[in-house]
């Protein structure tokens, strides 16, 4: 089902069990721990026109409904502050599911293979990371404002990175 | 040895306005080098002044990062796609 709240930057693509706190970063049905997010999760990336992702969202959402897709999320608008000039859409899986989910999005159209990692998007987002910084940079944040928000990154990183046998829990976006 | 070269809309003006060329190389680093020779200043846009792809892009080959494999010297063969995408794209 897809999730259009106008009060967030992202639409997302769920199956209804994830809106009932039921976790979708699985393997073959079992939960993943951090260390196998870091290991496997990730995402293939798509670029293009929001009317373009809307539409395309709504062919995915059937995957989402089968649990073929395990999560699909979305910019409602170009991300101007990190410089991008298209809309984003992420097609979360396990890198193991990878290829065949791949295939679903090349049959709707996508030409574009690009993945990336969970543990790559983590390092991005660390202080000193080159998204947070730039993230911090395009908000014109105050030197006290930044070091909060790169240690809140520090902490809720790097718990993951600290915590490798603990089930994974994706944070609210 | 052709392999073709795909970018996103918002990147088209590397290519000369198209979002799909081909280009001649056995590895990233040649193809680059081919792409340069075709598209005025795209190697100075794509690579950092070590040479290496620089912070505002990430480049792919059958869906891996690049980086990730051995970067420019990352072999490519015939009927190859490579892609180009902003790295800001994949956070």
């Amino acid at each position: 089902m897809i999730v259009d709240r106008p009060d967030s930057h992202f639409i997302f693509v769920f199956h209804p069990s994830a809106l009932m706190g039921k976790k979708y970063t699985l393997y073959e049905g079992k939960e993943l721990t951090n260390g196998e997010v870091l290991q496997y999760w990730g995402k293939w990336i798509v670029l293009g026109d929001k009317s373009w992702l809307d539409e395309l969202a709504q062919k995915l959402d059937r995957y989402v409904e089968d649990k073929v897709i395990p999560c699909i999320k979305y910019d409602r608008k170009p991300p101007a502050n990190l410089g991008l000039k298209e809309a984003v859409m992420m097609v979360y899986c396990d890198k193991r599911k990878g290829e065949e989910i791949w295939e679903i999005l090349h049959q709707h159209g996508v030409k574009i293979k690009a993945w990336v990692s969970e543990r790559e998007t983590m390092e991005m987002w660390l202080p000193g990371g080159p998204l947070l910084e730039q993230w911090i940079t395009s908000m014109n944040l105050c030197e006290e404002d930044a070091r909060i928000n790169r240690e809140d990154a520090a902490a809720r990183l790097g718990y993951i990175f600290d915590h490798p046998d603990e089930i994974f829990s994706p944070w609210e976006q | 040895m052709s392999i073709t070269i795909i970018v996103p809309g918002a990147l088209k003006d590397l290519l000369g306005g198209s979002d799909q060329v081909a280009c001649e190389g056995k590895t990233i680093g040649e193809c680059i080098a081919d792409l340069d020779y075709k598209f005025s200043d795209f190697k100075s846009r794509v690579l950092d002044e070590k040479g290496e792809i620089n912070s505002s892009f990430m480049i792919f080959l059958d869906g891996q990062n690049v980086r990730s494999l051995s970067g420019m010297a990352t072999s490519v063969k015939e009927g190859d796609e490579v892609n180009i995408i902003p790295f800001a794209a994949g956070g």
